[in-house]
């Protein structure tokens, strides 16, 4: 338990000050950092050292988001884009799981399958893009094909690593128990692991993120991913920006909830 | 008898070779004994508690067993952080599915009869080392076992810790009419707990020599100050060749 005595002696209150003196200066130097690129860039484009038509500006970005907004699609896009990468998401971070647990309850399963994944690991998934689409037709079951199989072979392979890695001490307790493979997974291997799990998520949010957009460039006809090469084909800069803008504002906001979804699960374990 | 190692060896295969971990072994637990069994580092002493529980079987001899349960306490508590002391003292009754209103009962009377009650809905991480390997002994004895088998329970803990476990374990263990069969290299421990201490040689492991430990009452620090201690210890010294 936290020590919740307010009983500080001086140094320790100087302590604390400096501290949290330090995390502001961290904070607001990441606020400058950002507002000076910010201001650095719409003034190139305003005096004319850039030319707005090929690095846009940030009030173009604004006004591109607004009129997208007025037209109503704005949300669409993003919704569409949100859509598949949640649904690859959780697909893969399920699937995969799954197959660690198979993997991690058979080893046989486990020795005769490594190659195959290290293999699917590092082939480029965008070299199966004309595969998915003459498979999975021109729509999102495509892109969501795309995002399960950018992101799952890490979920595979991080949860098996994760399995794998639980205490031996607490594997030969459980036997000594009397303890079977399934309850040794649901007692022990499941639990232990949870913080391996936390992690697979956060990495998978990021590679679902590279899948869904890299899907959308191969094939789609909406998506923030759309929106981009879109605007890349007709040199629309503006929309190229908005649309990377947006997309930034997503991907760290899922991160986000699953950085604050681990630190929850991580404080309720003790 | 409760427990009887009969001429049993045991050979460990891997790629590399094979590994004779215990050969020609015999000794004898009787009911309600604690007996310790002592050896260099790496002489297959794990290899034995391995053996008692059942969870290998050996290459060759017989182990016979005299009824009830083995209970394992292992070199570190083993506790799951992500579970209560309280659940964690649940974890043998509901793995061998044992986990009746009755057990839990008993089991929650051993807790508290033991000084765990403040620490029941405490989680692992808020306890002293000591406090873990008290929760770690109640958990084991929790399965009602007949006989414990402890391997080197104190080792992870720092020395001053160590003395106060190992007489607080000794006393629950005796108090709670169990058999145990230690096994450690640390030969003080041995002649303070048991009431027979069985030397190892180095691998593969042999009996060198048994000796039945009277003096000193039961109880371990009486044992320590006792005069008969330091010649016993110089003894099992010798036997071991250090």
């Amino acid at each position: 338990m936290k020590n919740k005595n307010t009983n500080y002696s001086v140094q320790h209150a100087l302590y604390l000050k400096k501290i949290k003196r330090n995390k502001i200066i961290v904070h607001a130097a990441r606020a400058l950092i950002l507002v000076a690129l910010i201001g650095l860039w719409e003034l190139c484009a305003q005096v004319g050292i850039f030319d707005p038509f090929i690095t846009s500006s940030p009030s173009r970005v604004v006004t591109t988001i607004a009129d997208l907004f007025a037209a109503g699609t704005l949300f669409y896009h993003i919704g569409i884009t949100l859509m598949e990468t949640i649904v690859g998401f959780v697909i893969a971070v399920v699937l995969g799981y799954a197959i660690a647990v198979l993997l991690w309850l058979n080893e046989h399963a486990r020795a005769i399958f490594e190659p195959y994944i290290v293999v699917l690991n590092a082939l480029p998934k965008i070299a199966l893009g004309p595969l998915i689409i003459i498979w999975m037709g021109t729509g999102y079951t495509a892109i969501i094909f795309m995002t399960i199989l950018v992101s799952i072979i890490v979920c595979i392979m991080n949860m098996l690593a994760g399995f794998v890695a639980v205490d031996k001490t607490k594997q030969i307790l459980m036997r000594s128990m009397g303890a079977n493979k399934f309850t040794m997974l649901t007692k022990l291997i499941i639990p232990a692991s949870l913080p391996a799990f936390m992690n697979t998520l956060k990495v998978a949010v990021g590679l679902a993120w590279i899948g869904s957009i890299m899907g959308e460039y191969i094939v789609s006809r909406a998506g923030l991913g759309y929106l981009i090469v879109y605007g890349g084909q007709v040199f629309r800069l503006d929309l190229v920006m908005a649309a990377t803008f947006i997309l930034c504002l997503l991907a760290g906001g899922m991160y986000a909830i699953v950085a604050i979804v681990e630190r929850v699960v991580v404080k309720r374990r003790g | 008898m409760n427990l009887r190692f009969t001429d049993v060896s045991y050979t460990y295969h891997t790629l590399s070779g094979e590994t004779k971990a215990v050969e020609h072994l015999s000794f004898e637990v009787e009911e309600g004994e604690f007996v310790s069994v002592i050896g260099p580092s790496g002489c297959g002493k794990s290899t034995i508690l391995s053996l008692a529980a059942g969870l290998i079987a050996p290459s060759s001899g017989n182990i016979a067993r005299g009824g009830g349960q083995f209970g394992y306490m292992l070199q570190t508590d083993a506790l799951f952080p992500w579970r209560t002391v309280e659940q964690n003292i649940f974890l043998p009754l509901e793995i061998k599915r044992k986990n009746t209103p009755e057990m839990k009962r008993n089991a929650l009377m051993l807790a508290e009869k033991y000084g765990l009650k403040d620490f029941l809905s405490k989680s692992p991480s808020q306890l002293s080392g000591g406090m873990r390997q008290r929760v770690a002994l109640i958990r084991t004895l929790a399965a009602q076992p007949q006989t414990l088998l402890l391997d080197e329970p104190f080792s992870a803990l720092d020395y001053q810790t160590r003395l106060a476990v190992c007489d607080d374990v000794h006393d629950i263990i005796k108090n709670e009419k169990k058999t145990a069969l230690l096994v450690t290299h640390d030969i003080s421990e041995a002649i303070a707990l048991s009431d027979k201490v069985v030397v190892l040689s180095s691998r593969p492991a042999r009996v060198v020599g048994e000796h039945e430990i009277t003096f000193g009452g039961g109880s371990p620090k009486k044992r320590r100050e006792c005069r008969d201690f330091a010649p016993l210890f110089e003894t099992l010294r010798t036997e071991l060749g250090i």
